[in-house]
């Protein structure tokens, strides 16, 4: 097990102390108008207490929301074995009036400049996500230029439920503005105003179970047209960080988009590999407690699938599935578990070796 | 038997084990197969632009007849993003199951430059088409 210090947690989620307090980030007439708590509306998990029962309910602090404390936070990422921490805090999802989502998500990074990334982050314990709108690709382009030159900020953050898929060219002014300043992009799923596309690829479920099951497809929605747009050929520097789970799904579905390559290249001749092939290049995965192979194939499962090279440890903290650094698969060979752990991370984030004690 | 032009077919050491005359040069003009019935599958024997290959009637793929393909171009990308241009009319195969593609000249799949169909050589002697190394 690595030290502490060495150990990267590729995605935790900060909330504001009261809904409103993103309000002291925006000018008017934004600041005026009404949007959506960070309160998820569709599937939320039916466990804990509500509300926040989707949260662990030792995040939430006495007064606030969870996550929301950062004393508390890091004295929970302490037992968690979490060293340094990428945090990505959630946005509103997309919202019908799209200049207003672009004000959430560039008040979203003041606050997170003020509040986590400036005087109490004295130990630069953490770094943060630049949240853009996808839905106004030239006002996330801009907001990616208002930070890029802020080395706090080590990744560009878009929503899951996006109305089309990542790979399709009208988003490419915001790839190409993270590319050229080194920042992945980070994909995580968010709560929302009701306009996001569907929960899934396949629609609407009734349930958190169904809603889970199927979720992963949102991932491959976004990275099957990635590959297949040609993205990661035009713009090699580009690299996607799928945020949320789905790991243990993306093996297959790559199979089948290998055995199709031959078959149908002919129609994205820019896909000059096999597509799994970009994996390795261009994507990685974040760790979720709640997915992998059964026990007994889990071994053959990871080695198959590339997660030595692929994963990267999330604590997904303050979520009621928070995993900690030493539950992530002991049985892996040490020097595996250290690469997603902690070197796939500093690798992909470009963070200092941590200083020896 | 003498050689009366280089051998265009292949850069494989030849093992001169048999050969049958496959026709007139004529007979086989520019963009025609002819499958010779020889081996389990047949070998078909291509004139691209005035020289002759021959590969195995059989897809690598999934074993389809491979040389009932159309003879085609190979697809790829153009110089602009989203754009694609076809080159080398003439010289590809694609396999009539699965569309596979395959350098005719070469037996390589283009998806995949390391598999490749086998090939055989080919040589023109006083006008006269005949399939090498069987």
């Amino acid at each position: 097990m690595p030290a502490r210090a060495d150990v990267i947690d590729a995605s935790v989620h900060p909330l504001v102390r009261q809904p409103d307090e993103l309000r002291e980030y925006m000018a008017e007439p934004w600041r005026s108008l009404p949007f959506p708590g960070p309160h998820r509306y569709l599937f939320p998990t039916p466990t804990g207490v509500a509300p926040y029962g989707e949260y662990r309910s030792d995040a939430r602090p006495d007064k606030g929301l969870p996550g929301s404390d950062p004393a508390l936070m890091a004295r929970h990422l302490d037992e968690l074995g979490v060293g340094t921490a990428v945090l990505l805090p959630l946005c509103r999802g997309l919202l019908p009036n799209v200049d207003l989502g672009s004000a959430v998500c560039a008040a979203t990074n003041d606050w997170l400049k003020a509040n986590w990334l400036g005087p109490l982050n004295t130990e630069g314990r953490y770094v943060g996500t630049i949240r853009v709108n996808p839905e106004d690709p030239a006002a996330a382009a801009r907001e990616i230029e208002r930070w890029a030159g802020d080395p706090a900020f080590v990744q560009v953050g878009v929503p899951l439920e996006a109305h089309r898929p990542y790979g399709q060219r009208n988003y490419t002014p915001i790839w190409e503005a993270a590319a050229r300043h080194g920042l992945p992009v980070a994909v995580h799923s968010e709560p929302g105003a009701g306009t996001d596309f569907f929960s899934t690829p396949n629609g609407y479920h009734r349930h958190h179970i169904e809603y889970h099951a199927l979720f992963p497809a949102n991932f491959i929605y976004h990275l099957s047209s990635l590959i297949a747009e040609g993205v990661f050929e035009r713009l090699p520097e580009l690299r996607f960080v799928f945020a949320d789970g789905g790991f243990d799904v993306l093996m297959p579905l790559m199979w089948r988009m290998d055995l199709d390559w031959p078959i149908s290249r002919i129609e994205v001749p820019w896909v000059s590999r096999k597509p799994s092939d970009y994996l390795r290049d261009h994507v990685r995965f974040c760790t979720a407690k709640l997915e992998g192979a059964p026990p007994e194939i889990r071994t053959e499962w990871f080695e198959t699938a590339g997660g030595a090279d692929l994963l990267m440890y999330a604590s997904n903290y303050p979520h009621w599935s928070t995993m900690a650094a030493g539950e992530f698969f002991p049985q892996l060979p040490e020097d595996v578990r250290a690469r997603v752990l902690c070197g796939n991370a500093r690798e992909l984030y470009r963070l200092p070796e941590p200083t020896p004690v | 038997m003498t050689q009366a032009e280089p051998n265009l077919a292949t850069e494989r050491p030849v093992k001169r084990t048999e050969s049958v005359v496959v026709g007139r040069v004529e007979e086989l003009p520019p963009g025609s197969v002819t499958i010779v019935p020889r081996g389990k599958f047949g070998i078909g024997v291509y004139n691209v632009g005035g020289s002759f290959f021959a590969l195995t009637n059989y897809c690598l793929h999934r074993g389809a007849p491979l040389c009932r393909g159309q003879v085609t171009g190979k697809v790829v990308a153009g110089d602009g993003p989203y754009e694609s241009k076809m080159v080398g009319v003439g010289e590809f195969l694609r396999c009539p199951w699965h569309g596979w593609e395959f350098e005719i000249a070469t037996g390589r799949a283009v998806a995949y430059p390391e598999k490749a169909i086998r090939t055989y050589p080919v040589l023109v002697e006083n006008g006269t088409v005949i399939l090498e190394g069987l």
